[in-house]
C-alpha cells in the first residue's frame, strides 16, 4: 500500500522524543512492504485530509499548545470526519486536549477544541509528572509510559487506559486515562509511546490496515529490542507499584 | 533567642552530620523549624550571588568562587550542592556568628531553578546568573517554560540579572525590567547557518510563538535569534561578549582585551566561563585578574574523570541523564577528537535521586554524531541498553559498530581484554560509579 501520514506541528509540538512515534511506525509499515509518505504540517500550511492514513500530533508546552490549537481549529470538521471514518490518529501529551470540547488555561481563559471527543480540559498550577502503568480494553498486556501534565480532563467516557496501577488519570490518581474513539488514540502520556508499547504499535497498524480494508499479514516481523525494552519497563514499573 | 537557638542547632547539626557523613540539608531544615524567617534575621554580606539554570550551575559557581577567592574575598558557597532553601540555610548559618552576622564577603548560591523563588523569599540576591534553560529532567521539571514560570518570581527588581543573551528562553527574564547584564558569544568559527540537534526549541518565539529567524547558531538553538513578528531577539548590545572562539586550538577571546586557553575544549565550558566572567566583572574584578584564574582552569567538581582500563586511556564525561543538550555537548566533544576510540554509553538507573523508568529523553539526543570514522565501536550498557539500541537504530551509525552489554562489569571486562584505543564514557551521576569502581583513576 502507499500510505500517507500527516504529522502536525513537528517542531512546535515536539516535546521529549515525540518524533519517535512517527519514525518507528513508518519503519514497521515499510517492513510490511508499504510505502509511507510523511507530510509535516506547520502553522498556516494547507492540508488535504483526503486519503490520510495516519494523523499524529506530539506533546508541547502549554503555550505551544495554544499556538497549535489556534491553527488546528481550522481543521475541526476535517478531523471530526476523519475520526468518524475510521482514520487512525495518535495525539500524545498536551495534543490530546485539542481533540476535546475545550481547554481552560491557568488564567481561566477558555479555548474551544476541535470536538472529536466530548471532554473538557482544565489546566492548573500543579503538575502531574511520573511513570504510568495501566491497562486498556484493546488488548491484554499493559500500557507503560510517562506523564507530564498540569491538566484535569473531564467527560471522557471511552478512555484509552481503562485502569491505572501507577500514575495520574484524566481526573484522579490511578483513574482512567486518555481518550479513544474508533481508531483515534489519545493520551496525556508524552514521548514515544508507540516505541515503548509494541502492543499499541500493533493496534495502530491494525487500525491503518482496517481503514484500508486490508488484512494484516499473518506473520509479522519480530523486533526483539523493542520487546525487550517493553519487558523491562513493565517489570520495573510493576515491581515498583507492587512495593508501594 | 529563637535566632540564637536556630543557629546553634544548625551548627551542631552540621558538625554531627559531617562526622557521620550525612547531607547538608537537615541542619537547615531544623533551623527553619525553630525560626522560619531566620534567613531574614541574619546579616548577609554585601554580595549575594545566585546561579541557576539547566546546565552549568556547579561549574560556573566553582569558577566564580575561584576568581573571587583569588581577589582575597572570603567566599561562602553551598559546595555540596544542597541547592534548596534548607541547604542554603545550612550554608548561611554555619558561616554566621551566634549573633547572626555572616562571616563572608560573598555569599554564593547554586540555586535549584524550580525552588529559587522559595529559597529567596527572605533575602534577595544582589546578582542572579541564569546560565540557560533547556529541556532537563522532565521527571522533576516538566518542561523549560514551566521552569521559567517557576523561576520568574525570584527575579526581584533590585537584583541584577546576568543573562545568557544567546538563549531565547532565559533572555525573556529581561522583559519589562531594567538592571540586566548580558553575556554571550559573537559569530565565530563554530557558528553554523543551520540548527543542530534532534529538535529545535528555537523554531518559535518564546513570547508570541511566531516562527523565529536565526542569523547563526552556536549549538542546538543557542545563537543569534530574532522574531520578525514581535521583534524579540538577541540583545543588540552584549555587555560581556566573547568575540572569538577557536575550539580546535582551545582559545577564547572575551572583549578585545582577554584571551584565555581552555583546559576543556567544550562549548559548555565556554558559556560557563562567560557567565563567571560577567558576574565577577560586575563585582569589580578586572578582566586581567579573571583571566589569570580561568586560564587553563581545570574543574574540580569531578564531572570529568580520566582513567585507565586495561591498556585503554579513558575519559568519563558526566552527562546528566534526561538532559539531551548535556549529552549532545559531550557527543560533539567526542566527535571533535581525532584518535581512534570506543564510546561507552551507560543508562542503568535514570536518576540517583528519584525512581523513574522513563527513557523518552534518549530520543532527544543526537547520537548520530557518533557516526564518524574514528569512533570505532560503541558499547551500549546498563538496564536500558535495549532502549539505547532501538534509539541507535534511527541513526546512521553502522550497526556493526554497536555492541550491547546490559551488564556493565561485563562491558568493562570486554574492554580490558583487548585493544588500546581511547575510551570515552558518557553517563550520569546515577551510573558513573558503576564504571569508576572498575577502573584506575588518573589525574585530570
Amino acid at each position: 500500500m502507499e500510505l500517507r501520514f500527516l504529522h502536525f506541528y513537528p517542531d512546535l509540538m515536539s516535546l521529549y522524543g515525540s518524533w519517535g512515534n512517527v519514525a518507528l511506525l513508518r519503519r514497521h509499515l515499510e517492513d510490511l512492504g508499504n510505502t509511507v509518505t510523511v507530510e509535516e504540517i506547520r502553522p498556516g500550511e494547507q492540508v488535504n485530509f483526503e486519503n490520510a492514513d495516519f494523523i499524529f500530533m506530539g506533546a508541547g508546552t502549554e503555550r505551544s499548545q495554544k499556538a497549535a490549537l489556534e491553527d488546528f481549529a481550522r481543521f475541526g470538521k476535517d478531523v471530526r470526519d476523519a475520526a468518524d471514518n475510521g482514520v487512525t490518529m495518535l495525539f500524545c501529551g498536551t495534543a490530546m486536549q485539542l481533540l476535546g470540547q475545550s481547554i481552560t488555561d491557568v488564567t481561566g481563559t477558555y479555548f474551544m477544541g476541535v470536538r472529536v471527543g466530548n471532554f473538557s480540559c482544565t489546566q492548573g498550577k500543579k503538575r502531574f509528572v511520573g511513570d504510568v502503568y495501566g491497562h486498556t480494553d484493546l488488548y491484554q498486556s499493559p500500557i507503560v509510559g510517562f506523564m507530564n501534565s498540569c491538566t484535569l480532563v473531564s467527560g471522557v467516557l471511552t478512555p484509552l487506559l481503562t485502569e491505572l496501577f501507577m500514575g495520574f488519570g484524566n481526573e484522579q490518581e490511578r483513574g482512567p486515562e486518555g481518550f479513544r474513539k474508533n481508531n483515534v488514540f489519545a493520551s496525556e502520556l508524552t514521548g514515544p509511546i508507540l516505541v515503548k508499547n509494541p502492543p499499541l504499535m500493533r493496534r495502530v497498524i491494525t487500525g491503518i490496515y482496517d481503514h484500508r480494508g486490508q488484512a494484516l499479514p499473518i506473520s509479522l516481523p519480530a523486533y526483539p529490542m523493542e520487546e525487550e525494552s517493553y519487558r523491562i519497563a513493565c517489570q520495573e514499573l510493576k515491581t515498583r507499584f507492587e512495593k508501594e | 533567642m529563637k535566632k540564637f537557638f536556630a543557629i546553634l542547632v544548625c551548627k551542631l547539626g552540621r558538625f554531627v552530620g559531617k562526622l557521620v557523613g550525612r547531607g547538608s540539608s537537615l541542619p537547615g531544615k531544623y533551623a527553619l523549624k525553630i525560626c522560619p524567617d531566620i534567613l531574614r534575621q541574619v546579616t548577609l554580606p554585601r554580595y549575594i550571588i545566585a546561579v541557576t539554570g539547566s546546565n552549568g550551575k556547579t561549574s560556573t559557581v566553582e569558577m566564580i568562587a575561584a576568581i573571587l577567592r583569588a581577589e582575597g574575598k572570603n567566599v561562602v558557597y553551598n559546595e555540596e550542592g544542597s541547592n534548596q532553601i534548607e541547604g542554603v540555610t545550612t550554608t548561611v548559618l554555619t558561616h554566621s556568628t551566634y549573633g547572626g552576622v555572616m562571616k563572608a564577603d560573598v555569599l554564593l548560591i547554586e540555586s535549584d531553578e524550580r525552588y529559587a523563588a522559595h529559597s529567596f523569599q527572605f533575602f534577595h540576591p544582589t546578582h542572579f546568573v541564569v546560565t540557560n534553560l533547556y529541556r532537563d529532567q522532565l521527571t522533576r521539571n516538566g518542561h523549560p517554560e514551566w521552569v521559567f514560570d517557576a523561576l520568574k518570581p525570584a527575579m526581584f527588581p533590585e537584583t541584577r540579572l546576568i543573562l545568557n543573551a544567546d538563549d531565547p528562553l532565559s533572555a525573556c527574564f529581561a522583559l519589562d525590567r531594567d538592571n540586566v547584564r548580558w553575556f554571550g558569544l559573537d559569530r565565530c568559527s563554530i557558528s553554523t547557518e543551520e540548527p543542530s540537534g534532534i529538535y529545535h526549541d528555537g523554531a518559535y518565539c518564546p513570547i508570541c510563538k511566531s516562527p523565529m529567524e536565526y542569523r547563526y547558531y552556536h549549538f542546538n538553538h543557542i545563537g543569534s535569534y530574532h522574531c520578525p513578528s514581535c521583534e524579540f531577539g538577541k540583545p543588540a548590545h552584549v555587555d560581556y561578549a566573547a568575540t572569538d572562539l577557536d575550539l580546535e586550538q582551545g582559545l577564547l577571546t572575551i572583549g578585545q582585551e582577554l584571551t584565555i586557553h581552555l583546559a576543556f575544549r567544550s562549548i559548555y565550558n565556554v558559556y560557563n566561563i562567560l557567565a563567571a566572567y560577567a558576574v565577577c566583572r560586575e563585582c569589580g574584578v578586572c578582566a586581567e585578574h579573571i583571566g589569570k584564574v580561568v586560564n587553563n582552569y581545570i574543574l574540580k567538581n569531578g564531572r570529568m574523570v580520566r582513567f585507565l582500563l586495561g591498556a585503554h586511556h579513558g575519559m568519563l564525561l558526566t552527562s546528566k541523564h534526561e538532559n539531551s543538550i548535556a549529552y549532545d555537548t559531550n557527543l560533539r566533544y567526542v566527535r571533535s577528537t581525532e584518535d581512534p576510540c570506543t564510546v561507552v554509553i551507560i543508562v542503568d538507573a535514570v536518576s540517583r535521586k528519584y525512581y523513574t523508568s522513563e527513557t523518552s529523553w534518549l530520543w532527544d539526543i543526537d547520537f548520530g554524531r557518533l557516526n564518524c570514522s574514528h569512533v570505532q565501536k560503541i558499547l551500549l550498557c546498563g538496564q536500558y541498553a535495549s532502549d539505547l539500541a532501538v534509539r541507535f537504530s534511527f541513526t546512521d551509525v553502522p550497526q556493526e559498530k554497536i555492541e550491547l552489554h546490559p551488564d556493565i562489569t561485563e562491558a568493562c571486562n570486554s574492554l580490558k581484554a583487548g585493544g588500546a584505543e581511547d575510551v570515552y564514557v558518557l553517563t550520569c551521576f546515577s551510573d558513573r560509579d558503576k564504571l569508576l569502581t572498575q577502573v584506575e583513576k588518573e589525574a585530570v
